[in-house]
């Protein structure tokens, strides 16, 4: 039988009066409609103006109701402008951004979980020492780290190489986190202990009983790691020589300052204005969306319905 | 028979089963322990330590790596903007830190409690959509957001009185402002992790506590909430950080507005000035420190209090 | 409480002490003193290989003009890279330079930025490195050098080098909408107080309508520097003057304030989202207004929009004009193929083929002159530019001195939220001047205020 946790004050039982109830209940639905109701026009909005706004001209915008809708014509003007920007560059930005985000998400599970699971669930020294310090490290402004990065991978002749990327890509301290919280809260001990005690190997409990049972974590560690270097700017504008290899969200800066509305005298010839931009946007979070969407089961976390009952 | 520890429990005694001696075991585990972190240490000694190193190095050296104390700490403080930079970080972080604690709690108990299935997956997604959108699509998006002639919202802005967009860009709106795209592009996110959290709440704690008779907000500020707390103070911990941190929300208003802005509202932004028009490193070594300071205090005090690094030792 | 707090408080006290006395007593200063740079006159040149790639640096709109030059010469070797500029603000080239000269390699061999980059590139940046701006008055003939407009080349001059080769200059004139002032019977101001006098006359007559905008982050280019205010003037101690209160400058606010009180004069930017060109009677501004903003923004019909000489003050006999932008193209003192990399630098900059063709007013005089006769060039105006244009490229006051810092951000930070919020210009002055001497201080400049 389970037992409640010694949380304060809800093991009385509190009987309360029905009619109250119904009231507060009918409230609470109210105020639980009009919040939702508020956050989704203020999250989904602006997404909705940006994804109408290829199909309108730059003046359009400005001038027609926001929500409407252009034309398709509009649209695939909007489009051939965009993939003849310096001769399709951005299919080749789009390409890099999977290269480093792809290549970082492999390294990062490999590192992260294993790392989150040995900090919940075994005891080794320095293991508060490397919380600590992995703290530390998350909170230090980048201002000050991008430098010696820069130096180190100049070291190491990485400089001008993905690898130049995808290494600091893989260093992935809030994932560790999130799963050494996971494990720490939601596993429970007797499991990893029987197996122990059964003689399997760390490796072995780790692998059979922890991992499966950590898919919701790994999958938020996996999506988010993707997407927060899919739309990472500064290091990849800093440390990459050449425009061919910058990944998506540069060269959607690149894009940026050669649009007249942000550079007056940008674009003689280049075509590229704000309803370009907003495609070159659309097409630059399609990928990330598309994962969102692959793995809202995985983010959806499975409940430990069978580890509780004994 | 499981027992769920909860964070609550603080209580010193004795554990559950006797310790029997256990050395030649402790070492296999320690071992075993070391080198599941092996590949995530490297990656942090690598891009972690070292470089927080050599800021530190930084911030207490000159340009000819001669040490010089506090002087760069000096340098950067009277500098003119530093006492506005901080100021503004300040009024944004006591804005930016409420709403971000409650609101990604509180919705993420009601897509977890109050909606139905579907509804709340349909939700969380369109939620998260801005956090997709990061760097160039927010200023391209706020520009047109905020200005009141082109805007969607323009009826509400200019009930405010906000007329252009110079005028909703005025120096005293920007906390506002600033806080406001900061939660448009990050708080579905949050509210992601945070309804994994709550998902983990075993389904027969939450009906025990129904058939007891406790209403849903009882649940959530009962039980929810409490069983969640590693997640939020991790969360709280991580907002005040990237909240001291602040630097994309300003930099690209300043984009958007043509350089109304100022490009050096937030310490961070005076920092990367230091580094990058004036050449400086030192001195934006030096104000990073004492961002990282700031961000380690509130982590500190919020890890000791809510025993964040506490593990179960019941072995 | 035990007595393990109570020590342990005690050897942290101690320590504390032992370091703040180990830290106060006596450090190096947190700022070096500057490396002597005028020794940079000659610069050492790395080993030559005439047949090496070169790296070249250019921003979007001026890709193409690259382009076609590798294409007219295949025979050299060229490595391209677009990057954004260093337009509005971004040190994408300083910060990039700063690493190569770290790591001693990596600098691009020709690169296209903005003006304010030769205040850094001129100078080390780090003690011990070399400078990144190789003196183009070692590599390009002094002759041509002379042809370039009176004055586009004092950026990027130090210490009597040249760092530079001009690329465009913006020279300020007049704009008006020749169709608008012949329909009411308006002349085009030659002076100031004509000016003046002209937008009173509006806001009364045309109400809506305006004859200039000072809310765009380079107003100031326009109104103050065509003033010769001494907002920015470098001293020959190398100090920099800052003197709102010159009567050189509180003439253009006074001027200023009674438009800006009856709406003649926008507090808006012309670039403000949504601004409505069609209400735009005159502008102060550019040679690219013509272009890129009445064509281009405002959607001006063709035939309208005419430019007249930049005005002047009654009793001046020379006139002033500012200047808004402009681009110059560096060759690098590391390069190692400086034949090649010169001969690039000097086709953008001089070459009538690609200059007649250029997006913006070339500083180049013969090729300002073959951009002037070719007709795509001048087809959209009202009237014949050619003499307005190249006048006024000579007429750009020199003592509105290039700095390291950029002169829209204390213009920006202190002018524009106030005119925002309803201040005069004069009401501004004083926060400007603030602005601008914190700035200025900031970036290691010495002020004077007389």
């Amino acid at each position: 039988m389970t037992i409640l946790p010694g949380a304060s004050g809800a093991r009385a039982p509190r009987p309360r009066a029905a009619a109250p109830h119904r009231a507060s209940r009918l409230t609470s639905a109210i105020v639980v409609a009009v919040l939702i109701a508020a956050l989704l026009l203020f999250f989904v909005v602006p997404v909705i103006w940006l994804l109408l706004a290829p199909t309108k001209t730059a003046g359009q915008l400005e001038h027609d109701f926001p929500l409407s809708f252009g034309s398709f014509r509009q649209f695939g003007a909007a489009w051939s402008h965009l993939t003849s920007f310096q001769g399709g560059v951005i299919w080749l930005w789009l390409r890099n951004s999977a290269v480093y985000s792809g290549g970082a998400l492999v390294l990062t599970l490999a590192t992260s979980v294993p790392a989150g699971y040995a900090l919940a669930l075994t005891r080794f020294r320095g293991r508060k020492l490397l919380l600590s310090v992995t703290l530390v490290v998350m909170i230090m402004p980048s201002a000050a780290l991008v430098l010696p990065i820069f130096l180190e991978l100049n070291e190491f002749h990485l400089i001008g190489t993905a690898w130049s990327i995808i290494l600091p890509f893989s260093f992935y301290p809030f994932g560790v986190y999130l799963v050494y919280i996971y494990f720490a809260t939601s596993l429970p001990r007797d499991l990893l202990s029987a197996a122990r005690i059964d003689g399997a190997d760390e490796w072995q409990v780790f692998r059979r009983i922890a991992l499966p049972l950590a898919r919701p974590v790994i999958g938020l560690v996996a999506f988010f790691s993707f997407v927060g270097n899919w739309n990472n700017f500064f290091l990849p504008y800093l440390v990459l020589p050449s425009s061919q290899q910058f990944p998506i969200q540069v060269g959607l800066n690149q894009l940026l300052s050669s649009t007249p509305s942000f550079n007056p005298v940008a674009g003689a010839g280049l075509d590229i204005t704000s309803p370009e931009l907003a495609l070159a946007v659309i097409i630059a979070i399609v990928p990330v969306l598309v994962l969102f969407l692959f793995s809202q089961r995985a983010l959806v976390a499975g409940m430990l319905a069978g580890s509780t009952k004994e | 028979m499981t027992v769920l520890h909860s964070q609550h429990d603080t209580v010193p005694g004795p554990v559950q089963a006797p310790v029997p001696a256990r050395r030649p075991q402790r070492r296999r585990a320690d071992l075993a322990g070391y080198l599941f972190v092996a590949g995530y240490t490297v990656l942090l000694i690598a891009f972690g330590v070292v470089p927080t190193g050599y800021a530190l190095y930084l911030a207490f050296t000159n340009a000819d790596g001669q040490f010089s104390g506090i002087n760069q700490f000096s340098k950067v403080a009277t500098d003119f903007r530093f006492g506005p930079a901080f100021a503004n970080i300040a009024v944004y972080l006591g804005m930016w830190l409420f709403l971000v604690i409650v609101l990604t709690v509180v919705v993420a108990v009601v897509l977890r409690s109050r909606v139905g299935r579907g509804v709340s997956s349909v939700l969380r997604f369109l939620f998260y959509l801005p956090g997709a959108l990061a760097g160039v699509a927010s200023v391209l998006v706020w520009l047109f957001m905020l200005d009141p002639s082109v805007s969607p919202a323009g009826a509400l802005l200019r009930a405010f009185g906000l007329d252009n967009f110079d005028q909703v860009l005025a120096p005293g709106n920007l906390p506002v402002i600033l806080v406001l795209i900061a939660f448009w592009t990050g708080a579905g996110g949050w509210i992601v992790v945070m309804y994994g959290a709550l998902n983990n709440i075993p389904d027969d704690v939450l009906e025990a506590a129904r058939i007891d008779g406790a209403g849903p907000w009882q649940v959530a500020w009962h039980i929810q909430i409490p069983m969640i707390r590693k997640w939020i103070v991790y969360m709280a911990i991580l907002a005040f950080a990237t909240g001291t941190q602040l630097f994309v929300e300003p930099q690209l208003l300043e984009t958007a507005s043509l350089g109304r802005i100022s490009p050096t509202w937030s310490p961070n932004e005076l920092a990367y000035v230091f580094a990058f028009q004036y050449g400086n490193f030192n001195a934006a070594a030096a104000i990073s420190i004492i961002l990282l300071v700031v961000g380690l205090l509130c982590a500190g005090l919020l890890v000791t209090r809510s025993g964040l690094f506490k593990v179960d030792e019941d072995r | 409480m035990t007595a393990r707090p109570r020590r342990r408080a005690f050897a942290f006290g101690s320590a504390l002490a032992a370091v703040a006395a180990l830290v106060l007593s006596g450090c190096a200063s947190a700022d070096v003193t500057a490396t002597d740079t005028a020794g940079a006159s000659s610069f050492h040149e790395a080993t030559q290989d005439d047949s090496s790639t070169i790296t070249v640096w250019t921003d979007s709109t001026r890709l193409p003009e690259v382009q076609e030059y590798q294409k007219e010469n295949p025979n050299v070797k060229m490595n391209i890279v677009t990057y954004d500029g260093d337009a509005n603000g971004s040190t994408y080239l300083q910060t990039k330079v700063q690493l190569f000269d770290r790591t001693g390699s990596g600098w691009p061999d020709v690169v296209f930025a903005s003006p304010t980059d030769t205040t850094w590139a001129g100078k080390p940046t780090t003690p011990g490195a070399q400078a990144f701006a190789a003196p183009v008055n070692d590599l390009v003939p002094a002759g041509t050098l002379d042809n370039f407009a009176t004055g586009s080349l004092s950026p990027c001059q130090i210490d009597g080098q040249t760092y530079c080769l001009r690329n465009d200059i913006a020279q300020v004139v007049l704009w008006y909408n020749k169709k608008l002032m012949d329909e009411w019977g308006y002349q085009a101001p030659t002076t100031w107080e004509q000016y003046q006098a002209l937008g009173e006359e509006v806001a009364k007559q045309h109400p809506g309508y305006v004859i200039g905008a000072i809310g765009d982050t380079n107003s100031q280019e326009s109104y103050f520097w065509s003033s010769q205010c001494p907002a920015q003037e470098l001293q020959s101690n190398g100090s920099l003057k800052v003197d709102l209160s010159s009567p050189d400058c509180t003439r253009m606010s006074n001027l200023l304030d009674p438009l800006i009180a009856d709406k003649s004069v926008s507090t808006q930017g012309f670039f403000t989202q949504g601004f409505n060109g069609s209400k735009v009677l005159m502008a102060v501004g550019p040679s690219w207004y013509g272009q890129y903003l009445f064509d281009s923004a405002f959607k001006t019909p063709a035939g309208q929009i005419a430019a007249a000489a930049p005005l002047k003050w009654t009793g001046q006999s020379q006139t002033y004009t500012g200047n808004v932008g402009g681009g110059i193209w560096m060759i690098s003192s590391h390069s190692k193929n400086l034949k090649a990399s010169t001969a690039l630098a000097t086709w953008l900059t001089t070459s009538t083929q690609n200059l007649q063709d250029a997006p913006t007013y070339p500083a180049y005089v013969p090729g300002a002159k073959a951009w002037l006769a070719n007709p795509t060039n001048k087809d959209y105006f009202a009237d014949d530019v050619t003499n307005v244009f190249l006048n006024a490229a000579n007429e750009v006051w020199t003592g509105w001195s290039n700095t390291s810092f950029s002169d829209a951000t204390p213009w920006s930070n202190a002018v524009l939220p106030a005119l925002t919020a309803g201040e005069s210009m004069t009401q501004a002055m004083p926060g400007w001047q603030t602005a601008i001497v914190n700035e200025a201080k900031a970036s290691g400049y010495t002020v004077v205020t007389r």
